[in-house]
């Protein structure tokens, strides 16, 4: 027994020591140019597919050589990616450079997929580093000893490194204050790339180590990035100490808990990253850091006035209306079920948008409120009532409640630490659906039945056939209205909500939080107001999807859709409310055209969105007012468009 | 609520508006503010000064909220509020200007104003109004919204963005919103930082002008404008208060020549 223990602690020790140096890397990033860079997992994975391409033709005993050459080469990818991407948004709010590496997990996942095969495959290890030896009376395995001892090393000595030279002494430095080490006269933008470099070389290191210890696979990046961030959060943003503690920490509850309480792995390390947040904001080792302000650049689309941005509305709804009608004549009805998905999402997109650009909340965790939704209409289906009211009703009250107690705990943190400790609920709710009972474990609810009616009362979709002259709307089609209602109705409410009192007060909180409090608001008690209203909606988004499909499965909560929903929003233009909606719709239709020319449309859709992140961060929605200066050149004053009206933002 | 004004009129004969009582603010081993006793009377002008790190501005954030005190009381009107938020102390009147970055930069001038004015009288509507009433409709909000932007001569900008407004305009706003919110008290921590001496007179002279009912309390650095304008003067050093008189005992006074004026000749 005890032998086991120990044993599992060696592996504990082995999973922790690959976090510390993934964990380190991204801590020091954050720490010196607060970038929260979720890029990170794949620069690991990177790592490992670079040493099995270097590996395999010399085999094994070219491990080591690899285990150099191979950081050195994703370092390099690193600095270019500082310097290309990362910084041309400095000075913005971080939370684009959260978009911006979002965008580059989807087109470095997808070239990995593009260049290797997908599936598990071995990363040769030379023999010296098979077999077991003991130690102090344990017999381990040779290669968790040298992943410990080489991995101890390679965080030694960049502590050493921090610690004791003058580069590290200014990167420390730089994490204190910038602008200080600005003022002495050192350029510290010339240090960042090597910082970023650096720690995406330790990622490299971290993914070779660990693609030895397990297999190397297209996924690997993606199931590490979590966690890792879990641990830097926990540690204290920017804290080495704590990336080391926290590393090791969850490295060894992980593997514990994997073999004593397979039920409790993935929810406890989100417990325990919510937990410490709660009762210290900053994590374990996190000091009081300069707030990075940079604002958050909403949509503006003022090319338009009052009256005739309103026929364009209203014009858009009576043609959306006329969609279901051609379905079958002129294309097929395909479009429909295509057009219910866009309309959920833009539900969904718009909920998030409520909160992140009008009151400057970033929900990194919005596909819970989605997932939850959808979960919730699916277990009153089955458990409590056949009728699609109810059930739409319960998800909408459980999601409200729900954001009510996630917003009370998450808002007393702020800025990054509050998209972190969002993103820890999700993946909690996340990993709880795959291990309840009645949430139907990993395969989810399917199969799901209802009716359009109350107690009894009502009718199935599937039995209505509405005969309009020539077409006929049935169940699908009927479908496509109820979520079009269901849009249109959250759109106005929204927009009613964004004009009065409260909703000023929220852009006032978006605009300068520090002011709103000064003008005698509880800013924590709007916040977490406009937090309910939006995970309601999110949670009508959810529920939706299941009433129409009939199922509910994990991966509605899961991180990336949490990522893909916020793609939504500054696509089309956040703080805007209708420029989610064309954001989803843009996604989707994307989707659909690059699918048919390409299973790697994420390669395609990540580059589209990197370039929007850099050069148009207000989205689509501010394309006619950016290029207007060019159009009215040409065409003369009697084409211009109420010129005043360039100070209205969507929100008129 | 004490933005009546009958009840805060009776009390003006016996409470000083502002009192700070043994008041001390830690950040781990430095102290920062000292065991300070500051009493500010209804209706004076009050400077603080002090040299750099003299805890001028801690002093401020402890007084508005925004910063929790180690030790001490507040008492603002005779009552206790040291444990009270930031924004029930702005509702209570103590008002606070910030430097010009401080506005809405993303809102209208109007929308600057109308939100300070809608804070004061939130109480007047149910919940479910504030929730879905447009703001347009709010008559009497409205209405003292529009008379503040006449009163700081931005009524012809009202609609324009708040950061499309000239530097000299974003400092009168700035002073409307802190005016809107129906301030007792107005603390303003360096209102001219950064000002040419030229901008400076006309900020003092905007903040005299529209201010004129209210009791200030300023932290400034150009000495001489300080001496002209308090009546009185606090001069803290180290987190304690040094001394404390008007312009003239101040300028006389031994101490603050040593430990301040000295220092700031260097």
């Amino acid at each position: 027994m005890i032998g086991g223990i120990l044993q599992q602690l060696v592996d504990g020790l082995t999973i922790g020591v690959v976090y510390v140096l993934l964990a380190a890397g991204l801590s020091v990033i954050f720490g010196v140019m607060h970038v929260i860079n979720f890029a990170h997992g794949e620069l690991f994975a990177l790592g490992a597919y670079f040493a099995l391409a270097l590996i395999a033709p010399f085999g094994g005993t070219a491990f080591f050589a690899a285990l150099f050459v191979a950081p050195l080469l994703v370092g390099i990818i690193g600095v270019a990616i500082e310097r290309f991407t990362v910084r041309p948004l400095y000075g913005r709010n971080p939370l684009y450079h959260i978009l911006l590496t979002f965008g580059l997990v989807l087109v470095i996942n997808d070239l990995i997929y593009l260049i290797w095969e997908p599936g598990n495959v071995n990363l040769p290890t030379p023999a010296i580093l098979s077999g077991t030896i003991d130690v102090v009376g344990l017999n381990a395995s040779v290669y968790n000893v040298f992943v410990i001892v080489f991995g101890a090393a390679m965080a030694l000595s960049v502590w050493a490194m921090l610690e004791h030279t003058k580069y590290g002494l200014i990167i420390r430095a730089g994490s204190q204050d910038r602008q200080m080490v600005r003022n002495l006269g050192i350029d510290i933008d010339r240090y960042y790339s090597l910082v970023f470099g650096m720690g995406a070389a330790l990622a490299a290191v971290a993914g070779i180590i660990l693609g030895g210890y397990q297999t190397v696979s297209p996924e690997m990046g993606m199931s590490v990035i979590i966690p890792a961030f879990v641990i830097v959060v926990l540690g204290g943003l920017g804290s080495f100490k704590g990336a080391v503690a926290g590393g090791l920490l969850v490295g060894i509850i992980q593997t514990l808990l994997r073999t004593y309480a397979p039920i409790l792995e993935g929810t406890v390390i989100f417990l325990l990253m919510i937990g410490i947040l709660l009762v210290r904001p900053r994590g374990l080792f996190g000091v009081e850091m300069e707030e990075e302000g940079g604002e958050l650049l909403t949509g503006s689309g003022g090319v338009l006035d009052d009256r005739t941005r309103k026929w364009v509305g209203l014009a858009a709804v009576g043609l959306l209306a006329l969609l279901p009608l051609g379905a079958g004549t002129f294309y097929s009805t395909y479009t429909v079920t295509l057009a219910i998905e866009i309309l959920v999402w833009a539900l969904f997109a718009l909920s998030l948008d409520f909160v992140m650009g009008y009151t400057g909340l970033v929900s990194l965790g919005h596909a819970l409120f989605y997932g939850l939704g959808a979960y919730a209409v699916a277990i009153a289906l089955l458990h409590v009532s056949q009728s699609a009211f109810v059930a739409i009703g319960l998800a909408i009250v459980i999601s409200a409640a729900i954001a009510w107690v996630v917003g009370y705990l998450s808002i007393r943190v702020s800025g990054v630490y509050f998209a972190m400790i969002t993103l820890g609920f999700a993946e909690l709710f996340y990993n709880m659906l795959y291990r309840l009972e009645i949430t139907g474990g990993s395969e989810g609810l399917f199969g799901i039945s209802t009716y359009y009616g109350i107690a009894g009362v009502g009718i199935a979709l599937d039995e209505i056939g509405l005969f309009l002259g020539p077409v006929t709307l049935t169940g699908q089609s009927l479908f496509y209205y109820i979520a079009l209602a269901a849009l249109i109705g959250s759109f106005l409410l929204t927009r009613r909500m964004l004009n009065s009192p409260f909703g000023s007060v929220l852009k006032s909180i978006r605009e300068n939080e520090q002011r709103a409090t000064f003008l005698g608001y509880e800013t924590t008690r709007y916040k977490r107001r406009a937090f309910v209203v939006s995970g309601a909606l999110a949670g009508l988004a959810g529920g939706l999807f299941t009433l129409n499909s009939g199922y509910a499965a994990p991966s509605f909560a899961y991180w990336l859709h949490s990522g893909e929903v916020i793609v939504m929003v500054i696509l089309g233009g956040m703080g805007t409310l209708y420029g989610p909606i064309v954001g989803a719709t843009v996604f989707f239709g994307l989707e659909e055209i690059l699918t048919g020319f390409t299973p790697r449309w994420r390669l395609v859709l990540g580059t589209i969105f990197l370039l929007f992140v850099i050069f148009l961060p207000r989205g689509l929605v501010s394309l006619p007012a950016r290029l207007k200066p060019l159009v009215t050149r040409d065409s003369g004053p009697g084409a211009e468009p109420a010129p005043d009206d360039s100070h209205m933002r969507g929100d008129d | 609520m004490a933005t009546e004004p009958i009840e805060t009129d009776e009390r003006v004969a016996d409470e000083p508006i502002l009192r700070t009582d043994e008041l001390v603010k830690n950040f781990g081993q430095f102290t920062a503010t000292d065991r300070v006793d500051l009493t500010v009377e209804r209706g004076e002008f009050r400077s603080i000064i002090g040299p750099n790190g003299a805890g001028k501005t801690t002093l401020f954030n402890l007084v508005t909220g925004a910063l929790p005190v180690t030790d001490g009381r507040i008492y603002f009107d005779g009552e206790d509020i040291t444990t009270l938020s930031p924004a029930e102390r702005v509702r209570r009147g103590i008002g606070r200007s910030f430097q010009i970055s401080n506005i809405f930069g993303g809102l209208s001038v109007r929308e600057n104003v109308r939100l300070a004015a809608q804070s004061i009288d939130r109480d007047r509507y149910g919940f479910v109004e504030s929730l879905f009433k447009p703001t347009h409709r709010y008559d009497g909000m409205n209405e003292r919204t529009s008379r503040i932007l006449e009163r700081i001569g931005l009524s012809d900008v009202a609609d324009e963005e708040a950061n499309a407004l000239a530097y000299g305009d974003k400092r009168r706003l700035e002073i409307g919103v802190v005016l809107a919110t129906e301030p007792d008290l107005v603390l303003f921590d360096e209102p001219t930082a950064g000002m040419s001496v030229e901008e400076t007179r006309e900020t003092i002279e905007l903040i005299e002008d529209v201010l004129v009912d209210q009791t200030l309390l300023l932290i400034e650095h150009d000495i001489e404008l300080v001496m002209e304008l308090s009546d009185r003067i606090t001069v803290l050093n180290r987190g304690q208060i040094l001394a404390e008189g008007t312009p003239d005992e101040i300028a006389a006074n031994r101490d603050v020549q040593d430990a301040y004026l000295g220092g700031m000749m260097e």
